[in-house]
């Protein structure tokens, strides 16, 4: 494969695993977030940038309700968050996309705003999608508060106790976001007119600083309100569980489809997690520190487990799995031993692969990533790939048919014809203008569905290729079919960037979106996955993560497995 | 006039096309060009607009063999395709086209992507627009003298004396239109949604 090319600075490099091990959705479900995740990268970036955030306007009354500017100070601009605090009954407080209510609405803007622009932000931030805004505007974002926490916490804060440490773990976060747009939706700035400001160039740097604000928000509202409420004998919550709180987030279909429109940037994404894998599979050998570093990681990892408690049956069964791994991985009598053998994480992990999961295999590969910072570096700043609008000259149908040969024998084996395999349509809901999922058979509208049959598509081309001239150019093809056009596209990026395809049949009965939302939301940097049904899942992100006054500290962005010690 | 942002008019306009049973790959190509030409401080709105009238009457084709002045060759849809074919292909093409500013936006495209050497002509031969390395250069105001007879090719020299020519440069952050016509784009978009089912609902944030 000519992806596989010399990469490392090593006497041996490892091969990449190839993406028909890798891009399976099995196996993308089960990621769990690196030093290459971007709430990661937002920490070192935020520090780089000698970053100062403060609050910069506070007017929120006793009861919560109000507005408030939390203002950023970068290197070479100033962002801010301007935040507007509601009064909402607890019926109309919902985690679904549809909601039209919210306690809170954000946006995060470019510079301080002005009078004129604040108010025009008073009017529509509030209302969220059905607003109009405006290109200083970078992300447009709501929450809410968590109902089995927000009250509780506030309560015992105001009467001078520090909250349950069990309460605070099993819930994680004081608020849930339950959308964070950006780059350009309803009207805000697109990200390609950040006029060069390396910061918010990279992907989702501008979403993810907006959720790390939401977070120290939460923590100082929840602080105010309680000396509101409690005066003199009130306490602020400590430190310790200050840190262990991150954001909720409710993440349903509506970011499925980014894995399948976005080819280019889930290659670079993906190889880059490969490619780093390759790295410290090729180092030949660990020093001591090193090596308690690993093992310290996995006993991170198992209590971080331990404390990862689901409704969801099946995600339930494979953390108790991933516990039991982890577990046997610890007690086995071999762990330092392999540590010390030449190649010592390839050996560590060719040594337990064939006995644990595939949840336990991911968790050791970000743990195998994690004390190894400086391999990263040229990977975590090209997170980000400029997306091609034209198809790449100079293929022609013999060349396409050889990269389907090679690349897309998954989508050959697929029976396109079985109703099992067109069991399920993609389709974009009328009522909130996000991607759903239709039943075939059961649902209308499936003659409007997203061209998310892939496999289909890759077998529709193969019988027409097959009857034309080999020599003919693939752009020839496509002028005379343009119905090809998408596939043959997809085909030809595909040969560049291997990664960029998920090898499962999209519209197939056994296919679960949750597994597309767990990649992604694996490299937002996203822990305790919580899902509510194949469709939907609750996540916490930036759990454990520095605060904004900590930022300066020497391995500030050591926080990979969140827990809590004596819960 | 409304304020909207690229990324809006690139989803807008290829679902706007969709609705109008645009094939998608074409649909997608045209927000693509239209999003160029925005960046790029050009007008497209009413374009794409007529161009889905026309599409729909049957008064514009997307065959590169069978244009007649009337039945032109789509530009608006087809430009990316015939650019690459041409590319592809090392020929000259040579036909009746209509809204040539969408194959200016696809000769852009390629040459920002690809950086291949291609001039565009009028019926008299002469040069309306060529590509070099990243960039592609004008000789008017790609509103008005715009030729519906063209022909387009690589070159390897080309002779540019007495001739002004603008380099198009992105210069659009924000980019205003016509209220009415976006509201007809946007309404058009809407017809590509489908209602929620009950057992799609039910998956999706409960």
């Amino acid at each position: 494969m000519d992806f596989q090319t010399s990469q490392n600075k090593f006497d041996y490099n490892h091969p990449l695993r190839p993406p028909s091990v890798v891009m399976k959705l099995d196996r993308l479900g089960s990621f769990h977030q690196t030093r290459l995740s971007f709430a990661r990268r937002l920490i070192d970036d935020l520090k780089f940038q000698n970053c100062k955030i403060d609050i910069h306007k506070w007017n929120i009354d006793y009861n919560g309700i109000g507005s408030a500017i939390i203002k950023i100070a970068l290197k070479n601009e100033t962002l801010s968050l301007v935040i507007f605090c509601h009064s909402i009954s607890d019926e109309e407080r919902t985690d679904r996309v549809i909601a039209e209510k919210w306690d809170m609405t954000f946006s995060l803007f470019r510079g301080i705003p002005n009078k004129n622009e604040l108010n025009q932000l008073s009017k529509n931030l509030k209302i969220q999608e059905s607003g109009r805004h405006n290109s200083k505007q970078l992300t447009l974002s709501r929450a809410n508060k968590s109902q089995r926490i927000f009250e509780k916490v506030l309560n015992d804060l105001s009467i001078g106790k520090q909250p349950s440490k069990k309460l605070i773990n099993e819930v994680g976060y004081l608020i849930r976001t339950t959308a964070v747009y950006g780059n350009g939706k309803f009207g805000i700035g697109d990200f390609s007119n950040n006029d060069g400001s390396n910061f918010l160039e990279k992907p989702f740097q501008a979403e993810m600083l907006t959720v790390y604000l939401v977070r120290y928000f939460s923590i100082k509202l929840i602080n105010f309100l309680a000396k509101k409420k409690g005066g003199e004998k009130s306490v602020t919550l400590s430190k310790h569980l200050t840190k262990h709180l991150g954001v909720g987030n409710a993440t349903g279909l509506g970011m499925a489809p980014f894995l399948v429109n976005h080819q280019e940037l889930i290659h670079q994404w993906i190889y880059n997690r490969e490619k780093a894998l390759s790295r410290v599979f090729s180092i030949k050998r660990l020093d001591k520190k090193t090596q308690n570093k690993i093992i310290d990681y996995i006993h991170q990892a198992f209590k971080y487990s331990s404390q990862w408690k689901v409704d969801d049956k099946l995600q339930s069964k494979k953390i108790e799995e991933l516990n039991l791994d982890l577990k046997k991985i610890l007690q086995n009598e071999n762990l330092t031993k392999l540590l010390n053998f030449s190649y010592p994480i390839k050996k560590f992990f060719d040594f337990f692969k064939d006995d644990i999961t595939l949840e336990t295999q991911e968790i050791l590969n970000s743990i195998f990533i994690e004390p190894f910072p400086e391999l990263l570096e040229d990977l975590v700043n090209n997170m980000g790939v400029e997306e091609k609008k034209s198809v790449l000259i100079g293929y022609t149908v013999n060349d396409v048919l050889e990269i389907i040969k090679n690349n897309f024998n998954w989508a050959l084996k697929i029976d396109t014809n079985k109703p099992e395999e067109n069991y399920c349509f993609w389709y974009t809901s009328q009522t909130k203008l996000e991607p759903r999922l239709g039943i075939t058979k059961k649902d209308t509208g499936i003659e409007k569905q997203l061209p998310f049959d892939i496999a289909h598509q890759i077998k529709q081309a193969v019988n027409i290729l097959n009857k034309l001239p080999s020599n003919m150019t693939a752009a020839e093809v496509m002028i005379n079919q343009p119905e090809l056009r998408n596939i043959i596209k997809r085909i030809i990026i595909n040969k560049s960037m291997p990664y960029s395809e998920i090898q499962n049949n999209l519209i197939g009965k056994n296919m679960k979106p949750i597994d597309i939302l767990r990649c992604k939301l694996s490299f937002f940097g996203a822990s305790k996955f919580d899902p509510k049904s194949n469709l939907w899942t609750r996540i916490t992100l930036f759990q454990g993560a520095p605060l904004p006054n900590e930022l300066w500290k020497t391995n500030v962005n050591d926080w990979l497995f969140p827990n809590l010690s004596n819960v | 006039m409304i304020s909207v942002s690229l990324n809006e008019i690139y989803s807008e306009t290829y679902k706007a096309l969709r609705s109008v049973n645009i094939e998608w790959s074409l649909a997608k190509d045209c927000a693509n060009k239209a999003k160029w030409l925005a960046q790029h401080g050009e007008n497209f709105l009413g374009s794409i607009l007529k161009t889905a009238d026309l599409y729909q009457k049957q008064d514009i084709t997307i065959s590169i063999n069978e244009n007649t002045n009337e039945k032109p060759l789509a530009s608006a849809l087809v430009a990316l395709l015939l650019v690459e074919y041409i590319s592809a292909n090392r020929i000259t093409w040579e036909g009746y086209i209509d809204n040539t500013k969408f194959l200016i936006a696809a000769m852009g495209i390629v040459a920002e992507e690809q950086q291949i050497y291609l001039i565009l002509e009028d019926e008299k031969k002469n040069i309306v627009a060529f590509t070099k390395d990243k960039t592609i250069h004008v000789k008017s105001n790609l509103d008005t003298n715009i030729p519906s007879y063209c022909f387009l090719r690589e070159y390897d020299f080309i002779d540019r004396k007495n001739i002004k020519y603008k380099n198009l440069k992105k210069n659009k952050d924000v980019i205003k239109l016509n209220d009415k016509c976006w509201d007809r784009l946007q309404s058009m978009a809407f017809e590509t949604y489908v209602p929620e089912s009950e057992a799609s609902k039910s998956g999706a944030g409960y």
